[in-house]
């Protein structure tokens, strides 16, 4: 063991560039309609104190920048894996807590051998008897406050940080392979994820060692760091990532997760410091779910139920934790409170902690250590930490729009968010917003340059209204390694008076289907699966589908934001595969299916409405009104003999719509009508609860549970008549509640 | 012993003692010993072996540990436990070595041979090459740093979103109209659909053409010669009819250019040499024996490599 730091050196020193000859040749002329660079921005090696828990005990950074690069590169399961297609960039993120700590407690010659002896021997051999028990120890520790300070002083630290960068330096090929000088902030508060990526745009002014959740877990502490970085000409950016994970603590409305109210300084300082969000890795997506969005029949892809570090509870609250709702949150907070925390874009990742990463389905592989380096444990469902290896799906790719492969070029592409993410699959993918733009724009060859020109690109704020309401250019090409195309989408989010509404339009499919003359939906393309085997065929889809498509239902006094979601033809999921060549059945359960739709989603384009287009729209009825006019707050008891036992009408003065609510004496409540008839719940969009859940009258308020996070409705007596306001629509009381019967 | 008589022969002293049974039993007795004890191997009882023998600075090493993470000293009570923990381990260490429970069990075995190859690693001794010395080799290893071929070449493409399933029909017939043309022949505009991205790709590595087009198009196109149209070629995205313009082979870099990464595959080339001599040095101590070929068995069919590589 003790050949070990010398091995590294040796590998860090040796290994250098030998890949990646002739960068010069590789280098072409700056493109300004952009190329897409498909990029890793996540990825742990045995240098993260959880990789090496989880068993990969020997890789180190360099043996990314290789598999990136194509070359054969050993798993820790002890065989090589090689990448399908060589990546065009990527950056390490190894967790700044602890960064490389198990190496150098195992290094005889290393500083924190020097300074701290004994503690180095106790976590070496700590490691040696139950790598997963020290890890957990350590993460619970510091979780409670209670870090080990020797293990984060800046002498033994920044050793480590600088040959991170380094061998980022020495694989930075410009042109080729870009790299980048990375690492993960890995804040986890009661084990909810408020991770982030901290990506620098160059190497040479890094800090002397990283900010790190040991010197805060708030996320406010690290953009003051980033802004003082920047200020000293430091230019770094951060990626947000498993918001899935984040039990609603990501993407917060009210309070932050130290109970800190979101004010204009709070999203500013966000908006300033995380341009980007992580839309897939291998513990899931973060789009949405078919909780939060029911009429989506999408929605229900690699939904990823799990706490962190395996901690038991009840599933996490689904609001505040995923990309779609954070956009339309962060546009109806633009509305009411006139700043908007949540205007980022997308991109994708791995968090592999194995060093290398399966981004395909048919070249799937282990991410967490030697606990599903095998086929068999996979399908067995092996897991660690109550993290099922049957959930791990493929990395999300990154691709981003830019004039060439540089730092620079990437690093302002991110800033600007010209960038979307794919679930790993390799779909060119355009996207462009303006007022008035060609129909006829792709019959044109040179149509980038002309939509450059006249519109905006995917990540940009649509200028001032010029025309009635904006057109969209959507493109996008198959992967030609992977399977057809079967639909374009735009994802449509507005708000009005404190709510939020989602619209998923088909603006483009293969084939001949009608769309349904009710729901405007195009029809399921259909399956070529054969699940006993394992494979599809690319006989239905197509190749390439592109459309300008105008918003039939714009209203240019509401905020909005569109973003396309290209999804492929339905294939078989690696875990069907694999458990085919067991000769098992194909396994599936909740949050995963025996098939799949691979995809990519874009970053969005926001509309913001002027202040004179938004004095025309009506103005919603605030708290604040109520309270101007004398309006009281209901009492329990008030509440009590209002709701209980009986039915009343609630009407969303909104929407127009109107619902009968019967609050039954046992505390459930039951949803009888909804305008009149008893229909489909689905159908249903906003009202002033959700489906027939628990509720409970306490402190003033009604208290219910939508999608498993908490809201309290407030209502007031004016008059003869009854206002609601539900806690999630910022100060807006959209809710007239009307008692009908005994 | 009988008193001998007068009269007989004194049986020699050696015949006397032969004749003893004594002797006998212990003559026997100890090969059967022998025979049993080398039949049945037991841990060795001598009183050395079942000592667990804890030094002061053992002890001492111990109570600095506990120190670590405590902030002071053990009690002697604390002290007392830590040692009943440590003679513990060790005795159930020895004992499982003893009923053999180290054998077969694969994180066991993993774990020493990882070690194993960790010490084979061992690179300290490599010193940096003399500048002859890595010319040298570099001579002898020029298809390391050999940089890949590149083509030009332009392309008609038949659509599937276009023409469905006649895409291809569609490329062979509008071959005959192509056919001894020469590239940038007027009837070439009105051939075929639009492609997505580029008609013509100048000074390709096969690489860059996979990433547009497919792996499988990539290899398809390494095998066409310049100077006509050819087709039609299935790539991911549909059929194409394709005239290369050029090839540019593969070359080797000259020395100067890429010293550096020569010298880095050298250090590689010697760590992995030093590897596989330490491992064959170990492998050459060993005989495989594996069961004869079976052509039935078809999954074992590798086995016949091993025995030959032995």
């Amino acid at each position: 063991m003790r050949s070990r730091p010398r091995t590294i050196a040796v590998a860090v020193l040796g290994v250098g560039l030998l890949s990646l000859t002739s960068a010069a040749a590789f280098a072409q002329q700056k493109n300004p309609e952009r190329n897409v660079y498909y990029g890793e921005t996540h990825l742990h090696t045995s240098w993260s104190f959880d990789a090496y828990a989880f068993g990969d005990t020997r890789t180190g950074p360099e043996s990314f920048y290789q598999y990136a690069t194509g070359k054969p590169t050993l798993h820790p399961g002890g065989y090589q894996v090689t990448i399908t297609k060589p990546l065009d960039w990527g950056a390490v993120t190894e967790h700044a807590e602890y960064m490389g700590m198990v190496q150098e407690a195992m290094d005889p010659e290393s500083p924190l051998r020097k300074s701290s002896p004994l503690l180095a021997r106790v976590y070496e051999e700590g490691v040696r008897a139950d790598g997963l028990l020290a890890f957990k120890v350590l993460s619970l520790a510091i979780a409670k406050g209670l870090p080990i300070k020797e293990f984060s002083d800046p002498a033994v630290v920044a050793p480590v940080w600088k040959r991170i960068v380094d061998i980022a330096d020495r694989y930075n090929k410009p042109g080729k392979f870009t790299t980048f000088a990375a690492y993960e902030w890995t804040s986890t508060p009661d084990s909810k994820n408020l991770h982030r990526n901290i990506f620098f745009r160059d190497s040479k002014k890094v800090p002397q060692v990283p900010f790190t959740p040991l010197d805060s877990p708030d996320p406010r502490d690290l953009w003051s760091w980033m802004d003082k970085q920047r200020a000293a000409g430091n230019e770094l950016l951060a990626i947000s990532h498993n918001a899935n994970l984040s039990n609603g603590m990501m993407f917060p409305t009210e309070v932050d997760h130290t109970g800190r109210p979101i004010d204009r300084a709070w999203a500013e300082a966000r908006l300033r410091n995380e341009p980007l969000t992580e839309m897939k890795q291998v513990k899931g997506q973060s789009e949405t779910t078919p909780g939060l969005s029911p009429n989506d029949e999408f929605a229900n892809y690699e939904v990823f139920v799990w706490h962190l570090l395996g901690k038991k509870g009840p599933p996490p609250s689904e609001y505040g934790s995923y990309v779609r709702q954070a956009y339309k949150d962060g546009i109806t907070m633009e509305q009411a409170r006139g700043f908007n925390p949540y205007k980022f874009g997308v991109v994708g990742g791995s968090d592999s902690h194995v060093s290398v990463v399966p981004y395909r389905q048919k070249n799937f592989f282990g991410v967490h250590g030697t606990v599903d380096d095998t086929i068999e444990k996979r399908i067995d469902g092996a897991t660690v930490l109550g993290l099922n290896s049957l959930w791990v799906t493929p990395a999300g790719l990154s691709a981003v729009w830019a004039e060439e492969n540089t730092r620079d070029a990437l690093f302002d592409a991110m800033k600007r968010k010209e960038t979307y993410s794919t679930s790993g699959v390799r779909i060119p993918l355009r996207f462009f917003g303006g007022w008035g733009m060609d129909a006829g724009m792709l019959k044109q060859k040179e149509w980038v340059k002309a939509a450059y020109a006249t519109g905006v690109p995917m990540g940009a704020d649509l200028p001032k209204p010029a025309s009635k309401a904006p057109s969209f250019v959507v493109w996008a090409t198959k992967d030609p390694d992977s399977a057809n195309l079967d639909r374009l989408q735009i994802v449509k989010g507005w708000s009005v008076s404190g709510q939020s509404f989602e619209k998923v339009y088909d603006v483009a499919w293969a084939g001949a289907r009608k769309p349904d003359r009710v729901t405007g939906k195009v029809p399921a393309i259909g399956s070529t699966v054969d699940i006993g085997k394992g494979t599809y065929s690319n006989s239905i889809g197509a190749v390439e589908l592109k459309t300008v498509w105008t918003d039939p239902d714009f209203d240019p006094g509401l905020d909005a934001f569109y973003y396309v979601r290209a999804l492929e033809i339905p294939t078989p999921r690696w875990s069907t595969m694999q458990a085919v060549k067991l000769g098992r059945v194909p396994p599936s359960g909740s949050g995963f299916s025996a098939i799949i739709q691979e995809r990519a989603w874009s970053s969005p384009i926001w509309y913001t409405p002027g202040a004179q287009a938004r004095k025309a729209v009506k103005a919603g009825v605030t708290i604040a009104d109520l309270g101007r006019q004398g309006a009281a707050l209901l009492s329990d008891q008030q509440l009590k003999d209002l709701l209980v036992g009986k039915t009343v009408k609630v009407r969303n003065t909104v929407t127009g719509q109107h619902f009968e609510i019967l609050h039954g004496t046992t505390g459930r409540r039951l949803i009888t009508a909804i305008d009149g008839k008893a229909t489909d719940l689905r159908a249903a969009g906003e009202m002033m609860h959700g489906g027939d859940l628990d509720y409970e009258i306490r402190d003033g308020r009604l208290r219910t549970d939508l999608n498993g996070s908490e809201f309290d409705v407030a209502v007031y007596k004016l008059g003869d008549r009854y206002l609601a306001a539900r806690s999630n629509e910022f100060g807006y009381a959209n809710y007239e509640v009307e008692p009908l019967k005994e | 012993m009988s008193p001998a008589s007068p009269g007989a022969a004194q049986p020699s002293r050696v015949r006397r003692w032969l004749s003893e049974p004594l002797l006998h039993f212990l003559v026997i007795g100890g090969a059967l010993f022998a025979v049993y004890g080398a039949l049945n191997p037991t841990p060795a009882v001598s009183s050395q072996a079942n000592q667990i023998r804890l030094t002061r600075d053992d002890l001492r090493q111990m109570a600095m540990v506990w120190a670590a993470s405590w902030q002071r000293p053990p009690t002697p009570e604390e002290m007392h436990s830590l040692i009943e923990n440590k003679v513990r381990d060790e005795i159930l260490y020895r004992e499982s070595l003893a009923l053999g429970l180290d054998q077969n069990d694969t994180i066991v075995r993993r774990r020493l041979a990882q070690k194993m190859e960790f010490l084979a690693e061992d690179t300290s001794a490599i010193r940096d090459p003399a500048a002859e010395e890595l010319k040298a080799w570099f001579e002898e290893n020029r298809a390391r740093f050999a940089l890949p071929g590149r083509m030009s070449f332009r392309h008609v493409y038949f659509s599937p979103d276009q023409r469905g399933p006649g895409a291809r029909d569609a490329a062979v017939e509008a071959l005959r109209k192509l056919v001894g043309k020469p590239a940038d022949s007027p009837v070439v505009a009105g051939i075929g659909d639009r492609f997505m991205f580029q008609d013509y790709y100048a000074d390709r590595v096969p690489e860059q053409v996979a990433s547009v087009f497919g792996a499988a198009f990539a290899q398809s196109l390494s095998g066409l010669a310049p100077g006509g149209w050819l087709g039609p070629v299935e790539s991911g995205l549909g059929w194409h009819l394709v005239f290369v313009d050029s090839i540019t082979p593969g070359r080797v870099p000259l020395f100067d250019e890429i010293e550096p990464e020569v010298k880095a595959e050298w250090f590689n080339a010697q760590r992995a040499e030093a590897k596989r001599k330490v491992f064959a040095a170990m492998r050459a101590r060993y005989e495989v024996v594996l069961p004869p070929p079976d052509d039935q068995d078809a999954p074992l069919s590798g086995a016949a490599s091993t025995l030959k590589s032995r």
